[in-house]
């Protein structure tokens, strides 16, 4: 499905994307091709799914907000409720069900913590669930989304 | 501090790049300054730690890794800093937090860690614990993803 060449590309922009006036040539350059090679190849990458997206990546404690990770005991018949008042916060970023009693693993950045807490509660009147863990990072010690490929 | 040009910016670079041969310059016309001002700024936000990176985000599962597993560790408190940089230390980990345990919770540390099956991602479990003498841990694998999306911060 992707050539050594796509993969070239790919490992060349996941972390080393210039950001530049002509960002394809650039990266045509670095790796012998042309920009429109190089487009066309990012464009048909981005229709088939390997590309997700293009674009920045923050560090949200740099732009005070806060972010955790929280786990719910959700039983199998207020699964589809729960998921959907969770995802209704445009904080929720990530949301998993997982091979475990605590089954539904999710992401939460807001502003503050309190903004989350109390979206916690809200979230277990409206649906019942009463074990809800809120797990923000004490310490990271490593991010690295890069995949060598 | 966040201006409102950089609050613009990130509005912008939050989504996605639009593919053709100039993309900052079609974003900054609609920030409303030129091209080498915007490039300036994004690039500003990266010096300042802001923006962490700038990139292609790809579809893991598209791109070979098809399973992922959260490993959660019990760590001894006065062990977390070295176990925590330890497993930090293995290419298969992509983030490694330490979280407070709590109610029936006992698990402190957390690794993400990417293989291409269950039972890689279990070997690789294996060969962390092993180096680190952990051997309380659990693998939860994503079983369905519910949602899976960028901040959109303003």
């Amino acid at each position: 499905m992707i050539d050594d060449t796509d993969k070239k590309i790919l490992n060349e922009i996941q972390s080393f994307f210039p950001v530049a006036s002509r960002p394809f040539l650039e990266i045509g350059m670095r790796l012998d091709l042309s920009e429109d090679e190089v487009l066309e190849r990012i464009k048909r990458m981005k229709s088939n799914g390997i590309i997700r997206r293009i674009g920045g990546n923050f560090n949200s404690r740099g732009l005070n907000f806060t972010s955790t990770l929280c786990a719910a005991k959700v039983p199998e018949e207020k699964l589809d409720h729960f998921v959907e008042a969770v995802n209704r916060y445009p904080g929720v970023t990530h949301n998993y069900l997982r091979n475990h009693a605590y089954n539904v693993w999710f992401t939460f950045i807001a502003e503050d913590m309190a903004f989350i807490d109390s979206a916690l509660r809200d979230i277990s009147i409206e649906t019942g669930v009463k074990e809800i863990l809120n797990l923000p990072a004490v310490r990271t010690f490593k991010i690295k989304v890069d995949f060598a490929l | 501090m966040i201006s409102e040009l950089d609050k613009k910016i990130i509005g912008l670079i939050q989504g996605d790049l639009p593919l053709e041969t100039r993309p900052f310059a079609s974003m900054a016309e609609i920030a409303g300054v030129n091209e080498d001002q915007f490039i300036r700024c994004v690039e500003d936000l990266r010096k300042r730690g802001v923006l962490r990176r700038f990139g292609a985000t790809l579809s893991h599962y598209k791109s070979g890794f098809r399973a992922n597993a959260m490993v959660a560790w019990i760590v001894p408190d006065e062990r977390v800093d070295k176990v925590g940089r330890l497993f930090s230390s293995f290419k298969e980990v992509t983030h490694c937090y330490q979280r407070n345990a709590q109610n029936d919770w006992p698990y402190n540390l957390f690794t993400m860690v990417h293989g291409s099956s269950r039972d890689q991602c279990f070997r690789i479990a294996e060969k962390m614990a092993d180096s680190a003498c952990i051997n309380e841990y659990i693998l939860l694998f994503s079983e369905k993803e519910f949602k899976k999306t960028s901040m959109k911060y303003f």
